[in-house]
């Protein structure tokens, strides 16, 4: 009897933890249902129907989805967002890297260095992307205006329109962005961490610094890389928004080459008041932002190295 | 370990009173957007002196354009002093202006008693019910609705009912530098200018430092204008029937004409330059709207004046205006109409004319010639102004703004040569037949 009642107040003790512990990460619960989980069932429902930015609706069923799989635009801003979005991890993460290693050298007024290095990335998307924008200008740009005096001629490239300019443009801005920013201070973090040993061991064995920067390096920071790519992916997916809007336009100039999906979902929803349509397009960027995920943390299995 | 349970009870009171406060439905001085996105203002905030209140409610009426800062051209501060209505003024952001309007019949938000909405949204919100007809409020008003210019009209006539009235008239014009045309020799542009002249003056007028060109003809038509050209070479654009996009070999046409300038530098290829090439001199010519009248004013460095778009296969122009609305969930429907109907009076209507320089679309005030902005001293052919009105139509600002933002940039695509313009047209065509109609 004695030891029941002793389980009985254990029991309940079990229970008040469990309360507590739910009490303490409900804020968080309360916060994914509503501003997450119903948002996107929300979305889902809406795409089933013509929902307009004024509200009238009706259910329309899979329409939404077949219109989108025969539109034109769809397709395009498909290629552009696959290509915008591997292009812009691979270019931002090499960056990092690369800008992680620099600093991560042992120099004086290094802090200054890392500090002028990160100061762009706090600079609002858009206020960049407006800044470069009137750089990269034709007419008046500063970009051309330096180029001619460098070349003692009137330079005049039209940086954002030429086909054959406008993604070095884009990409070259993307490292000047919060994400490559903030991807370049977990890389120095990581790098700082890797054991001195090994590359004394391979300075022992003779081995060079391209041998050392792929056999020591990058396998020791290679789950920042893994993590780095993923917020890089979901960043290049949604955030290329607020950085392609201001510098190209809704309709992705020239000729639909910058329309990335999160550009287009916008125009549908705000410009041509589709909301349904819209919902159908962000349902297909949802897939895609899970898909690559899912492919990268495929890839991790194999090329991530965990030390424990 | 009750020290935590607290801790935890009281994050998740605060999280919910703060998910509470959030979606808490808005009072009399709220409004559905975010305080970044709008800027609220009594309409005496620009100049010294409100309205000491009044007899009248509170009203708050949204616009894209802050109110003007000298008192006197204040149209919502004079309506303060002769209504004794409180008037608020929210200003939102042009660029979200449309879409902010329909998420405010969508939820339907009640902080907004008096909506300008554009040509495109009027008829959707009819349809939504998200504002009320006039026609009784008119029947006993000293507003002459038969006195508007006939596109007003013919808009209403499609609605069923008066359900806006129009709060100015803009229109499309050709701007030039008189002080180029003097030196190269070339008459200056008349309203009755055919299109092949204004070609040519273009040609004529290019300037050029070797293979770059440092004066251009004319500047490349903007997202307004490219609509000028297409329609004047004989499409229709938009059909009222059908609410469709309408183009074809005159979009062809003219966009070809544009890609043969823009190749021989007579216009600048597009661009992010957001420089205006006409005022900083770089352009002899521009097509533009009506209303930059009030902005160049006496600021710049040249001579300058105005014609009609020049006529090619027909004399057309887009007829640009807003129009003054009650709000369907507004609670205070009277007061809103008082102070409609004073903007939409002849001392409202002159107000408005001389601090944008639009005129009236009704027809009797117009023609008292108020919109003639003093600053712009150079302007000799004010007869553009009411010529181009003659011409106006609801063209393609009746279209969704996305349809249109996308054939213009097809448009630019075909002046860079990066597509024929037939395969802009039919891009256009194609993005606005899957658009429309959804």
């Amino acid at each position: 009897m004695a030891k029941t009642k002793k389980d009985g107040v254990a029991h309940i003790n079990r229970k008040k933890d469990t309360l507590t512990a739910y009490a303490f990460i409900s804020p968080w619960i309360i916060g994914f249902v509503c501003f997450t989980l119903f948002p996107i069932f929300f979305m889902l429902r809406v795409s089933l129907t013509n929902r307009k930015l004024n509200g009238a609706s009706e259910f329309i069923g899979l329409k939404n989805y077949v219109n989108m799989f025969k539109s034109e635009a769809f397709w395009n801003s498909i290629r552009v967002t696959l290509f915008f979005t591997v292009i812009m991890v691979v270019v931002t993460t090499i960056w990092a890297v690369i800008m992680a290693l620099l600093l991560n050298q042992r120099q004086r007024l290094n802090g200054i260095f890392q500090f002028c290095y990160f100061l762009p990335s706090v600079i609002p998307s858009v206020a960049l992307a407006y800044a470069f924008r009137t750089i990269f200008g034709k007419e008046a740009g500063l970009f051309n205006a330096l180029l001619s005096v460098f070349a003692g001629k009137s330079v005049a490239i039209n940086w954002l329109y030429d086909h054959s300019t406008v993604y070095m443009v884009v990409f070259f801005i993307t490292l000047f962005t919060y994400n490559t920013g903030q991807m370049m201070m977990i890389f120095r973090s990581g790098l700082s961490d890797v054991p001195r040993e090994l590359y004394e061991a391979c300075d022992l064995d003779g081995a060079s610094a391209a041998r050392k920067f792929f056999n020591v390096t990058i396998p020791m920071i290679s789950p920042l890389v893994l993590f780095n790519a993923v917020n890089g992916c979901v960043s290049a997916l949604n955030g290329s928004f607020a950085l392609l809007y201001p510098l190209t336009g809704e309709s992705g100039n020239p000729d639909g080459m910058t329309q990335v999906l999160s550009l287009l979902i916008y125009k549908e929803a705000f410009s041509n008041m589709k909301v349904g349509y819209s919902c159908a397009l962000s349902v297909v960027l949802f897939i895609f932002a899970a898909v690559f995920g899912a492919v990268l943390f495929g890839l991790s299995q194999k090329l991530v190295y965990y030390e424990n | 370990m009750k020290a935590k349970k607290v801790l935890a009870m009281m994050m998740t009171m605060a999280m919910a009173c703060g998910m509470l406060t959030g979606c808490g439905s808005s009072g009399d001085t709220g409004t559905a957007l975010a305080p970044e996105q709008q800027e609220s203002a009594t309409a005496g905030d620009a100049g010294e002196a409100s309205s000491e209140g009044g007899e009248g409610g509170k009203i708050t009426i949204c616009t894209w354009n802050d109110p003007n800062p000298n008192e006197e051209l204040n149209m919502y501060l004079q309506c303060e002093k002769a209504t004794g209505v409180d008037l608020e003024v929210t200003v939102i952001p042009e660029s979200d202006y449309s879409s902010k309007l329909n998420q405010m019949v969508a939820t339907k938000d009640d902080s907004i008693d008096v909506f300008i909405i554009w040509e495109s949204d009027i008829a959707n919100f009819v349809q939504a019910g998200g504002i009320v007809p006039l026609d009784d409020r008119l029947s006993g008003s000293s507003i002459d609705t038969g006195d508007f210019i006939d596109a007003v009209a013919e808009l209403s006539d499609g609605l069923g009912g008066t359900y806006g009235l129009p709060w100015c008239a803009a229109t499309e014009i050709l701007f030039y530098n008189q002080d180029m045309f003097d030196a190269a020799g070339i008459d200056y542009p008349t309203n009755d200018w055919a299109y092949a002249d204004f070609l040519a003056a273009a040609e004529k007028l290019t300037q050029k430092d070797g293979d770059t060109t440092s004066v251009y003809g004319c500047t490349l038509p903007n997202v307004q204008t490219w609509w000028a050209g297409v329609g004047g070479a004989g499409d229709q654009i938009y059909d009222p029937s059908t609410g469709q996009l309408v183009i074809g070999s005159g979009a062809e046409a003219f966009v070809g004409d544009c890609a043969d300038m823009v190749s021989k530098g007579i216009m600048p290829e597009p661009s992010s330059d957001t420089a205006d090439l006409f005022a900083s001199g770089k352009a002899a010519m521009a097509w533009a709207g009506s209303w930059n009248i009030g902005t160049y004013g006496d600021s710049l460095g040249f001579n300058w004046d105005i014609a009609t778009i020049p006529t090619n296969k027909e004399k057309y122009n887009t007829l640009h205006t807003g129009f003054y609305t009650i709000n369907a969930n507004s609670k205070n429907q009277e007061d809103a109409w008082k102070v409609i109907e004073y903007l939409m009076s002849e001392e409202g209507q002159t107000i408005n004319s001389k601090a944008s320089g639009n005129m009236s679309a009704l027809k009797k005030i117009a023609d008292q010639g108020a919109w003639k902005v003093e600053a712009a001293t150079t302007i000799d052919n004010w007869e553009a102004m009411t010529d181009s009105l003659s011409a106006g139509i609801f063209g393609y600002t009746c279209l969704p703004a996305g349809v249109t933002g996308n054939a213009v940039s097809n448009f630019e695509s075909a002046a860079m040569g990066q597509m024929t313009p037939a395969e802009a047209v039919k891009a256009s065509s194609d993005y606005a037949a899957e658009t429309i109609g959804y």
